[in-house]
């Protein structure tokens, strides 16, 4: 009976709008269309809109090649919202986010791994001496300890013996007077799915890494799994919206993403001034690899690294 | 979330032209369905993620109906159009309905009724969607988004489509009213034991009413009435607007929107004699109009505004109309009882 609904003639083209139609929907968006058409001069997808497009749908359908990855009926899927810890003053109305899918079967360690962050890839420390052995330490791997905070219980990264408890500070710090926050318990994260927590949609959770990078995360859909979705459990969580930072060039050649920031820099031609690795060494080091001039050079990780 | 425009007016008039038919078979929502073609409604050149977006906006408008509190034609109606939008949908793979695990009940309930009173046509229906695997279940049933809205929307229900509220009779059962009847003999029965003279209480007890009952019985009973009286008027309402009819305006019901002198003259003169006979029973409380200022001054208040124009004093009239100006609105009183003026 899906015929009973169909026009019994199959030539239509979906993309011109009938001229006799009594649908008030249709009418207005032929008109925004018809507005369109006058003032937009070159109608294609543009960059922003595939990769939009891309991540969302990337995913839909996939089985996994092993059988034992199959995601089974009955499972939940969680949409979570990680906000960026970036602040720009561009960003004051709307923060920018990535939208992350997760299984209610999934260990929250599981989701901290796939949280990429900037701060995690930071190194500290001035190189200007010795700039080759810059990229040895990234932060990541230094501070390792990671807090989730839901509903009053703070999961802590307690995988490996460098993880400290971060959120030791804050029980210690409600606890020394009656502020008003009851009951706040620390736990470990790895012992923990989403399927233990109870979670609102809707209210603003807390993500901290590296000691004061925090993340706000939001639930904002809770729902069952899909024939339709991806059902590889490998590809979890996933990615499916992700915001685009434009990313900072060096100030010399203008193509290369900056992977040096100096300051104080006698060469330079403004403080701080960004450099990609083959500018930075061919205007501040001779050919014997000594240092020119005086400057303070740090290995710079600009936002938009993850693009 | 930023709706779709014209989609809901759309399916609004799908709707109330299907409530007007006045049937549940799917035959005849084809048909309704065939006249509008109105699986054009996702034509239109658009890229894949705009469709994405613009489907799932739409199913979701669509959604809505489906649930309490709208009327059981209505909700079938929903259903009908929901398998329609699910199966013209252009996108690929398809955007799916999504259902909240609060109404999940209420659907199986629904199911169920469909099934007692043999609309076997709808039952399957749906059961295609279930086998087409076209609902998502969710946890809530709007998906967040986070956009600052410039003014907030109430959800708006639309009047006609509702079920008529039956809070009143779901409250005041016939079961209720036997049980207080009841306890009201056995009280009574208690007071004369108590008194002096054995067959009736003594005139210090009497401290409630003693036909309480009963009035609760009848108040009930008109309270239905009222609200059968209150769509009748709405529907004639629609009808006048639409024919203009001038024979209309000898019943209670409207007035043309011609002079204003006339149109407040007819005010006036209809809420002046709108006093309405009670029941025998309560002849000794006969309802009695109020003092000429009330009266002025709901006739000068459709002449100030054409919104809505409310009762400026409480309500203690019986239903008359109020006249906006071109507006058609109405706003018909609760029928109230004025107390005694003395008690015992």
């Amino acid at each position: 009976s899906i015929d009973m609904l169909m026009p019994s003639e199959k030539a239509e083209d979906p993309d011109v709008i009938p001229e006799d139609g009594r649908l008030l929907t249709l009418r207005i968006r032929k008109k925004a269309l018809q507005r369109r058409e006058e003032t937009i001069i070159v109608d294609r997808a543009c960059r922003q809109e595939t990769l939009t497009y891309e991540m969302e749908s990337h995913a839909t359908g996939k089985r996994p090649d092993n059988t034992t990855d199959l995601i089974e009926e009955g499972e939940l899927l969680l949409t979570l919202n990680i906000f960026y810890p970036v602040i720009f003053q561009k960003h004051k109305d709307h923060k920018p986010y990535q939208t992350v899918l997760v299984l209610g079967s999934q260990k929250l360690t599981e989701l901290r791994d796939s949280i990429s962050c900037v701060s995690d890839l930071q190194i500290g420390g001035e190189f200007s001496s010795q700039p080759d052995q810059a990229p040895e330490h990234i932060s990541k791997d230094l501070y390792k300890s990671a807090f989730f905070y839901f509903e009053g219980i703070f999961y802590n990264d307690k995988r490996y013996p460098e993880c400290r408890d971060l959120s030791r500070t804050i029980i210690e710090w409600s606890e020394s007077h009656d502020r008003g926050y009851k009951n706040l318990q620390s736990l470990k994260m790895e012992d923990y799915v989403f399927n233990d927590l109870s979670l609102k949609i809707g209210f603003p959770y807390l993500y901290c890494h590296q000691g004061n990078c925090e993340h706000i995360i939001i639930i904002t859909d809770i729902r069952l799994i899909h024939r339709d979705d991806c059902l590889d459990r490998n590809l979890y969580p996933l990615l499916v919206k992700k915001h685009w930072l434009c990313t900072r060039k060096c100030f010399v050649c203008k193509m290369y993403t900056a992977r040096w920031v100096t300051n104080r820099d006698s060469l330079a031609p403004g403080d701080p001034c960004f450099f990609c690795d083959v500018c930075f060494r061919m205007l501040h080091y001779d050919a014997e690899g000594n240092k020119l001039g005086e400057f303070l050079a740090y290995p710079y990780v600009d936002p938009g690294i993850f693009n | 979330m930023s709706g779709v425009p014209g989609v809901k007016e759309d399916c609004e008039e799908l709707l109330g032209a299907f409530l007007q038919a006045d049937t549940v078979r799917f035959e005849r929502f084809a048909e309704l369905w065939r006249e509008r073609r109105f699986h054009t409604i996702f034509y239109g050149r658009m890229r894949a993620l705009e469709r994405n977006k613009l489907t799932k906006k739409t199913l979701d408008v669509a959604q809505q109906y489906f649930l309490p509190p709208y009327s059981f034609q209505i909700r079938v109606g929903a259903l009908y159009l929901l398998y329609g939008l699910y199966n013209a949908q252009l996108c690929q793979p398809k955007q799916k309905i999504r259902i909240a695990l609060k109404d999940w009940p209420e659907i199986q309930k629904f199911q169920q009724d469909l099934l007692d009173s043999q609309h076997y046509d709808v039952a399957y229906i749906f059961r295609r969607l279930r086998l087409a695997r076209a609902f998502h279940f969710t946890a809530m049933p709007k998906l967040l988004t986070y956009r600052t809205k410039k003014r907030i929307e109430e959800s708006y229900f639309k009047e006609e489509f509702r079920d008529p509220c039956n809070r009143v009779n779901s409250l005041i059962t016939n079961d209720v009213l036997e049980e207080m009847m009841n306890i009201h003999d056995h009280y009574q029965k208690m007071k004369c034991v108590i008194s002096a003279d054995k067959s009736q209480p003594d005139k210090a007890l009497s401290l409630i009413k003693d036909d309480f009952v009963v009035n609760l019985k009848d108040i009930t009973l008109e309270h239905h009435e009222w609200q059968q009286n209150r769509v009748i008027l709405l529907q004639n309402v629609e009808e006048t607007n639409e024919t203009e009819n001038k024979k209309k305006e000898e019943t209670l019901l409207k007035s043309e929107g011609s002079e204003r002198a006339n149109a407040l003259a007819r005010i006036k003169y209809r809420s002046y004699s709108a006093a309405i006979e009670v029941s025998k029973s309560r002849r000794h409380r006969q309802v009695h109009l109020e003092s000429s200022e009330s009266g002025s001054s709901c006739g000068k208040s459709p002449s100030r505004s054409k919104k809505p124009s409310r009762r400026p004093q409480p309500a203690r009239r019986r239903g008359a109309m109020q006249v906006a100006k071109e507006t058609v609105t109405r706003h018909i009183g609760m029928p109230i009882i004025t107390e005694e003026d003395s008690h015992e």
